[in-house]
């Protein structure tokens, strides 16, 4: 049996005095694919930031790889998050964003010319980022998130901007990530994209 | 009154009734009492400066002068250019641009404000046509010629940049008229315009009125161009311009500047045609800094334009500068070149999104990428404070560097060196720059005598230079006490730069 990769135990976070997550625990194996799943303000990206180490627990305890999440050099070389659009580093194109993720990373899952095909950028790799529309950004994100090696993905509605022929090949390609050992834990309005994950709530106390 | 402007009075009617107040007679009061107190202050200062302008000056001077008034007049004229000139407010562009208005009276409230900047612009520019030139006689035709000059200048350039908005072909005259200033700026330093220059300081005043008035009368052709060709300016032209204002007006009022550099940098990006290249197989911190050196090479032009202004405080030398504005201007320049190498740094500071993704270390990250605006300030700055030392020699009677370069013995040809060895300082300082908070309007305000003083924004605009001083005060005690050997400020130097930089690496890697 191994070590889960996240656990959380009565996790409570309160915002502006509003209580957005409570009680909420939580374990997730090596090799898992997790949908957090619920209404709009049920608290899922907030449950994605507190496993980011970006959003403090009023009470509880959040465990990443064993210990609490830490926003340093040695957490962000297993953790992969996408959240929002980044601010991408002006003067470079939308294929040099994957270069240098792919540079900077001894041994990346892909090469940068597989990325470029497996997220359909091929013919828009000379644009600059925000030249692309908002569906090719959202794809360059995905991209760069898979391509630099992880163990642990956070993904925030990745569907976000995303034709239906893509989210069903976003499906298989993180089966792919999971099926290398990797952990996928993301919060998501699309019901094709929570069908092959288990499905959790944060509303759900103790889900 | 006609039906189209009524409506647009009507709109503007309808906006103040829900805005702000209305002016009341205090306001009215206060705001004329204000001007007459403005007046009475500056009057006496102000007729002193112009009476010290009497009697012939230096050509030398005169030259560096002018090619300092071609620059300014060039920077105006770009600025212009970039902000639009003519332009709406954020909210009048979304609301009222795309409506049946009458587009000339809704954008005569710009083109008054344009008026109002061309004349401000003006009057300084004439006022230093008259420094430049001097006055042998009758300084006060003298004094209304330079103005009717300047004035026509400044409004005449706004007219083409306007038209340029216009039609693109005027926009072709704008960029010539740019280029030109910018060759007679050269040609001015150069010496070459010294006879040019004696024979128009000393043309009798027939000869002045006649330029002034074919000045005036060409301006006034444009201006009126201009303003028959405002309801033509295309819709698309406008809203851009107009976007960009918006961004501008929200950027002071939330006073942070930071976010004017993002938007000028990404509509620049967004434009250009780019071809991905291979990324260097370097270490993961280099490969990451590695960003800024490809966008730089990416920008040839302004390379060239950057080190071309390495030559400014030469100028400014020779137009007479005391040794404390000629050092400031070498640091704050050298500053300002070193932070066109920290795009990176700041769009991590601001959004630190894709650093994460990437994950490389903060130390690591900073540390390369301290590199490329420690070259950059340290190769400008070197080539400033050799451009000084030639420069000077022409004009003895201006106490500078190179009084003492010319002189002194070991060590004192090596002020390159020392503007060498500052490049590592101020790379902390411009990280440091890219690194700041925005403005903290928590802060206490100070109230003086003179008006209420905000804290937030003057601790935001000393964050970055606090360092650049410290870290280089060896070479600005070099420069302010000229030293017959430099040795010692080297080595002081080399020291100072070196500790600063490697103590803010290590600081605020440490900081989360």
């Amino acid at each position: 049996m191994h070590d889960p990769i996240i656990t959380t135990d009565n996790l409570m976070v309160e915002l502006g005095g509003n209580p957005v997550l409570r009680n909420l625990r939580l374990t997730v194996s090596p090799g898992e694919i997790v949908a957090v799943v619920g209404p709009n303000g049920s608290g899922k990206s907030t449950l994605l930031r507190c496993l980011a180490g970006l959003q403090p627990a009023t009470s509880g305890e959040i465990r990443v790889f064993g210990e609490p999440p830490a926003d340093d050099a040695a957490f962000w070389g297993r953790v992969a998050l996408l959240a929002d659009e980044p601010a991408w580093y002006p003067g470079l194109t939308a294929r040099e964003h994957l270069e240098l993720m792919g540079a900077v990373h001894a041994r990346p899952r892909m090469t940068v010319d597989a990325a470029m095909e497996a997220f359909a950028l091929t013919e828009r790799g000379d644009a600059p980022p925000l030249n692309l529309s908002t569906g090719q950004r959202q794809r360059l994100c995905l991209a760069a998130a898979l391509l630099r090696p992880s163990t642990l993905l956070l993904l925030d509605e990745p569907e976000r901007g995303l034709d239906a022929a893509f989210r069903d090949r976003l499906t298989g390609l993180l089966a792919a990530y999971a099926d290398e050992g990797g952990t996928v834990v993301m919060a998501t309005h699309d019901e094709g994209l929570a069908a092959g994950a288990r499905q959790i709530s944060p509303a759900g106390v103790g889900a | 009154m006609s039906g189209p402007e009524a409506s647009v009075r009507t709109v503007r009617a309808y906006l103040r009734s829900r805005g702000r107040a209305p002016a009341t007679m205090i306001d009215r009061y206060a705001a004329v009492f204000g001007l007459a107190m403005i007046a009475a202050v500056l009057g006496h200062p102000l007729s002193g400066l112009l009476t010290g302008l009497a009697g012939p000056i230096d050509p030398v001077r005169a030259g560096a002068g002018a090619a300092l008034l071609a620059l300014a007049v060039a920077g105006f004229l770009a600025a212009a250019r970039a902000a639009g000139p003519v332009l709406l407010p954020a909210a009048d562009a979304s609301w009222l641009l795309l409506s049946p208005l009458n587009r000339r009276h809704l954008l005569g409230r710009t083109a008054r404000a344009l008026g109002v900047i061309a004349l401000v612009a003006g009057v300084l520019l004439g006022v230093g046509l008259l420094a430049v030139l001097g006055a042998p006689d009758q300084l006060g035709w003298r004094l209304v010629g330079a103005l009717v000059l300047g004035v026509s200048a400044t409004a005449g350039g706004l007219a083409l940049a306007v038209l340029g908005q216009v039609s693109p072909s005027w926009q072709i005259w704008l960029t010539g008229a740019m280029a030109a200033l910018l060759v007679l700026a050269v040609v001015a330093m150069s010496g070459q315009l010294r006879t040019v220059m004696t024979i128009a300081a000393s043309a009798p005043l027939t000869a002045l009125a006649a330029a002034a008035s074919g000045a005036a009368m060409l301006s006034a052709l444009l201006v009126r161009r201009a303003w028959t060709s405002l309801d033509r300016i295309p819709t698309r032209t406008l809203a851009n311009a107009s976007t960009r204002a918006g961004h501008v007006a929200r950027a002071t009022v939330s006073l942070d500047p930071g976010a004017l550099t993002w938007i000028a940098e990404d509509n620049r990006w967004r434009a250009r045609r780019l071809a991905s290249r291979r990324w260097p197989s370097l270490p993961a911190p280099f490969a990451l800094a590695w960003h800024d050196w490809r966008k730089l090479a990416r920008t040839p032009g302004r390379l060239a334009a950057v080190a071309a202004t390495a030559a400014l405080p030469a100028v400014l030398a020779q137009a007479g500068g005391p040794p404390g504005a000629l050092g400031a201007a070498v640091l704050a320049g050298a500053l300002a070149v070193a932070s066109l190498g920290t795009s990176g740094a700041r769009r991590d500071a601001d959004n630190p999104a894709l650093a994460r993704l990437i994950g490389v270390g903060r130390r690591p990250a900073l540390a390369a990428r301290a590199a490329l605006p420690a070259l950059l300030a340290g190769v400008w700055a070197a080539t400033a404070l050799t451009a000084l030392t030639l420069a000077v020699p022409a004009t003895p009677q201006t106490a500078t560097v190179a009084t003492v370069t010319a002189t002194a013995t070991a060590g004192a040809g090596a002020w390159w060196v020392l503007g060498l060895l500052a490049g590592p300082a101020l790379a902390a300082a411009a990280l440091r720059m890219a690194g700041r908070a925005p403005v903290d309007h928590s802060m206490p305000v100070l109230d003086t005598p003179g008006g209420a003083i905000p804290t937030g924004p003057l601790f935001w605009a000393a964050t970055g230079p606090d360092l650049a001083l410290l870290g280089c005060l060896p070479t600005a005690i070099a420069l302010l006490t000229q030293p017959a050997v430099l040795t010692p400020f080297l080595i002081a130097q080399a020291v100072m730069g070196a500790v600063v930089l490697m103590g803010y690496v290590w600081r605020t890697g440490r900081m989360r």
